[in-house]
């Protein structure tokens, strides 16, 4: 697994397509779909999705990495701003930060965009 | 030789994107200015900034909207400060957001003909994960693309975190 992290609108799927040779058609952007296809888009969203489904983002996340270990996660970073007054908000936010720290723990590889240009953290 | 430089609020990316300029063999220097100060704050900011450039002896160009009107001494250094007020006064003033992002890089496009160094100063502001409303998420698509696109055109593009410059493209000097 590979895990692409960047800010909104930095070119992370453009990256991702162009560096491992896919096409729009292998990327997903639900958990359901993402055990079948190359690329899973908007983790971010997915786990919004999940928590508002009232479903648990960490099982689907292990579930996911059962069916699909050579998957690409292409997650928003979204811990940058004020605390949200909002506790789904706050809930949302700390779950992402904490998937990706989970996730980039077991990926071979960490990358983040940045203005469409990729950094390897790991 | 463009640089783009970013970078979140107070990270010193203006002081840096200052010792660029200051440091090129370029001549003359130019400060380009796309804030309109309103209010105190506004106010205080440009003092601010004024005080960081004095002595440097930086000619200073205001220049809010339509970047493709500013004429500048032939291989001069630029510093464009900044794109995300820039696109802001472009998109919400002037002819607001058709056509925006092209006109920015038409502008750009236009320094760096003039310009022997040319620094753009842009802001990182995508990575809070708030949902905004639709006026503002099309400004910040507009600024995301504009970003990619210079970064991609540029020789340089630099993060600037509590000061210090992270290299995304390019080299230190």
């Amino acid at each position: 697994m590979r895990l692409i992290i960047g800010g909104a609108g930095q070119g992370k799927l453009s990256y991702a397509l162009r560096t491992y040779h896919y096409t729009p058609e292998n990327v997903a952007e639900t958990f359901s779909a993402a055990c079948t296809e190359r690329i899973f888009d908007r983790f971010h969203a997915a786990v919004r999705a999940a928590l508002e489904a009232g479903e648990d983002p960490q099982r689907l996340t292990e579930k996911l990495l059962e069916a699909n270990p050579d998957v690409i996660i292409l997650c928003d970073e979204v811990g940058c701003g004020v605390i949200p007054v909002q506790r789904e908000e706050r809930v949302w936010r700390e779950t992402v930060g904490r998937l990706c720290c989970d996730l980039a723990e077991q990926a071979e590889s960490v990358e983040r965009v940045f203005c469409g240009l990729p950094m390897r953290l790991k | 030789m463009m640089t783009l430089v970013s970078g979140g609020a107070g990270s010193g990316k203006s002081a840096y994107a200052e010792a660029l300029i200051v440091q090129s063999a370029a001549a003359p220097r130019v400060y380009l200015a796309t804030m309109q100060a309103w209010g105190e704050e506004g106010r205080q900011r440009v003092e601010r900034h004024r005080r960081l450039r004095a002595g440097k002896g930086f000619l200073t160009v205001e220049q809010p909207l339509n970047l493709t009107e500013v004429e500048l001494p032939q291989g001069c250094a630029v510093l464009l400060e900044d794109l995300s007020n820039l696109t802001a006064n472009e998109c919400f003033g002037g002819v607001g957001f058709t056509g925006a992002e092209e006109r920015i890089l038409t502008g750009v496009d236009s320094l760096r003909a003039q310009a022997g160094e040319l620094v753009v100063v842009t802001n990182e502001i995508f990575s809070d994960g708030v949902t905004y409303p639709p006026e503002t998420a099309r400004y910040l698509d507009v600024l995301a693309q504009l970003n990619r696109r210079l970064a991609a055109q540029a020789n340089r593009v630099v993060e600037v975190a509590a000061g210090i410059p992270i290299f995304w493209k390019g080299e230190n000097l």
